[in-house]
């Protein structure tokens, strides 16, 4: 049984006869801790109305690590406000722990905590250790118990030997690491992070992802993690439900979004690097769910990652690459990713779908 | 429930502690802190002694007092939310269980006691280096300044919600404030009273302010040798007491009001999406 495997029988499994949202805001099912039906959000903008959130519908269960994929401006930061009683829904409903974010945000602010990995929110002459203390003071944690926490959580992450520095004196990263220990501070029930290891180097994300697991599987917490990190949910998260332009598009295991693709997918080394326009037929031929490419500037050329569905579509790629005057430098085939499953369902890759947003 | 763990007491004292720690935290700003308000103070004192006026050096140097005390709840207190929203601070009290006034009230309470050695430097340095002669009715004294600083920092909480609304360019608009509500509200000279150079509409204007009623008030307790009142004392220290009330309500209200705004117009963090 491998990692993955492991995590996913850990954990808690939802109850096929699950009616909906109903049940939750009447507490009648407490696996479920937050559920979103038809949900949208619109906000005002110069050019009128911009849909943020487009009737989401979404179960999280308790104690699972549930991340939400998109690129940036997908809406999953909308969501998480929303969810932390910041924002409104336009329509739809939401509930965290069974309460209504809209009537009840008081007592789901009781329960919840929340960050966002580009936050830096601290006061700067203050240590971090005072900082930590002040916010678990905003919870009404006794002084004890609170550096009791605050050390607990502070070993964990290796920040131990900084909590003594002053705000401004830590690096980002270390900021980052104050932050996630904040967001546990209140012994919550639920945790909503936002793009928890965004601009972080390989290792401090490492040991960010493993202590997120501990709080997960250790103390049974609910933790949403918003973020268009693909290593990171493949990493952590027990179910994901990916989304685009306010829309979830797929909800399901990591391991089973990947398999749903069935073949494995085509990668294409070509030169010269070609125009964006000059790849667009090859979303039209037969058997071509997808593609998305990037610039490998050192060495001259364009990788481009191509969902098929069978070995002849795949081949019969790499001749339509070639009929076009492109180079294939070199070719293979991969395992799916979910970058990939997000082509396959999109017809474009992140980076394409924030230039559009863009 | 006991008192020490009450969740308003808790949060209270700890946006208590962040605010005066900070102050103190930079050696730098208190020292700022007692050099801007007493070199201000000692200009004009030497303005009036220049002029034969020497009897009005007490003006001055209470002046020099207080704009330490207004400009902590220009700089510190109205523009702090806004700060926090800048900085992602703001949405982390939002979603908290911590009740917003209590974060105000200590926010309030840790500036007037990081504010108060500076402000008490500048009026030992001015007492000690022009002896003004004052006939202070200590009572009243610590009455009046006790309603001055509850209305002034009241103020600042109003306008704290008015800066979360409207914050855009709130270090602008404390600079535009800074000087001509010191000016007005009598912190070089009586603004207001016998000796104010400006009109009676100026006046009535300017004592819309609580410095302004809270520095004639203290003019009168502190018995100055020139007698400016503008209204007898126990009925300012009654508007600076109904200030404080009027505008610690009307705070409170406009941030539930700005808070249910803010979640139905995505305004309480900075980035929306």
């Amino acid at each position: 049984m491998n990692v993955l495997d492991e995590r996913l029988n850990d954990a808690p499994k939802i109850r096929e006869d699950q009616p909906g949202l109903r049940n939750v805001m009447n507490r009648v099912d407490a696996e479920i801790t937050v559920e979103v039906d038809g949900l949208r959000r619109e906000f005002d903008s110069k050019e009128g109305k911009v849909t943020a959130l487009d009737g989401v519908n979404l179960q999280v269960r308790k104690g699972e690590i549930f991340g939400v994929l998109g690129p940036n401006g997908a809406g999953k930061t909308t969501m998480i406000r929303i969810l932390s009683t910041l924002l409104l829904p336009t329509s739809g409903k939401a509930g965290v722990m069974g309460f209504d974010v809209e009537k009840e945000p008081e007592k789901i602010r009781a329960v919840i905590n929340m960050a966002s990995g580009a936050e830096r929110a601290g006061y700067d002459f203050i240590s971090a250790r005072g900082n930590l203390w002040f916010f678990s003071q905003l919870y009404g944690i006794p002084s004890e118990e609170a550096h009791k926490r605050i050390n607990e959580l502070s070993d964990m992450l290796g920040l131990q030997n900084y909590l003594d520095r002053k705000f401004y004196a830590l690096s980002t990263g270390y900021k980052q690491r104050v932050t996630l220990v904040r967001a546990f501070i209140n012994d919550p029930k639920v945790v909503f992070l936002d793009e928890p290891t965004i601009g972080l180097d390989v290792m401090t994300a490492l040991s960010i992802r493993e202590y997120i697991l501990k709080q997960a599987k250790e103390h049974g917490r609910t933790i949403l993690i918003a973020t268009h990190n693909m290593a990171e949910v493949d990493a952590i998260c027990n179910r994901v439900a990916i989304i685009d332009k306010g829309k979830i598009l797929a909800c399901d295991t990591p391991a089973a979004l990947k398999r749903s693709l069935g073949a494995p997918s085509l990668v294409l080394e070509v030169s010269p690097v070609p125009a964006p326009a000059s790849l667009e037929p090859l979303g039209k031929l037969d058997g071509v769910k997808g593609y998305t490419s990037s610039v490998d500037e050192e060495r001259g050329l364009s990788r481009i990652q191509v969902v098929v569905d069978s070995d002849g579509s795949a081949q019969s790629v790499i001749d339509s690459v070639r009929k076009s005057g492109m180079t294939v430098v070199s070719n293979w085939r991969q395992q799916a990713t979910l970058e990939e499953v997000f082509v396959a369902l999109v017809g474009r890759g992140f980076r394409e779908r924030e230039h559009e947003a863009a | 429930m006991k008192l020490h763990s009450n969740p308003w007491l808790r949060t209270a004292y700890a946006r208590l502690w962040v605010r005066a720690k900070s102050i103190y935290g930079e050696p730098l700003w208190v020292a700022v802190n007692v050099g801007f308000p007493f070199f201000t103070s000692f200009s004009f004192t030497m303005v009036y002694r220049a002029y034969g006026l020497g009897a009005y050096a007490g003006f001055a140097i209470l002046g020099g007092v207080m704009i330490s005390f207004w400009g902590n709840v220009l700089w510190s207190m109205a523009s702090q939310f806004n700060w926090d929203k800048q900085v992602g601070l703001f949405e982390i009290y939002i979603s908290s269980p911590a009740p917003i006034t209590a974060i105000l009230v200590g926010m309030s309470l840790g500036g007037i006691l990081g504010t108060a050695p500076s402000a008490a430097m500048v009026a030992i340095l001015g007492w000690v280096i022009f002896a003004p002669p004052i006939h202070p009715f200590w009572p009243a004294v610590v009455l009046v300044f006790s309603l001055t600083l509850a209305s002034l920092y009241a103020m600042g909480m109003a306008l704290s919600s008015l800066y979360l609304a409207y914050g855009r360019e709130a270090d602008s608009v404390n600079e535009a404030l800074h000087e001509p509500v010191s000016l007005i509200s009598g912190v070089y000279f009586p603004s207001v009273g016998g000796i104010s150079p400006f009109p009676f509409a100026v006046q009535a204007a300017a004592s819309l302010v609580p410095l302004t009623i809270g520095m004639d008030a203290l003019r009168q307790s502190l018995g100055f040798p020139i007698k400016v009142a503008f209204i007898p004392l126990y009925i300012e220290a009654l508007i600076l007491a109904l200030m404080a009330l009027i505008l610690l309500l009307a705070s409170s209200r406009a941030l539930r009001f700005l808070e249910n705004k803010g979640r139905r117009t995505g305004s309480i963090a900075v980035r929306q999406r």
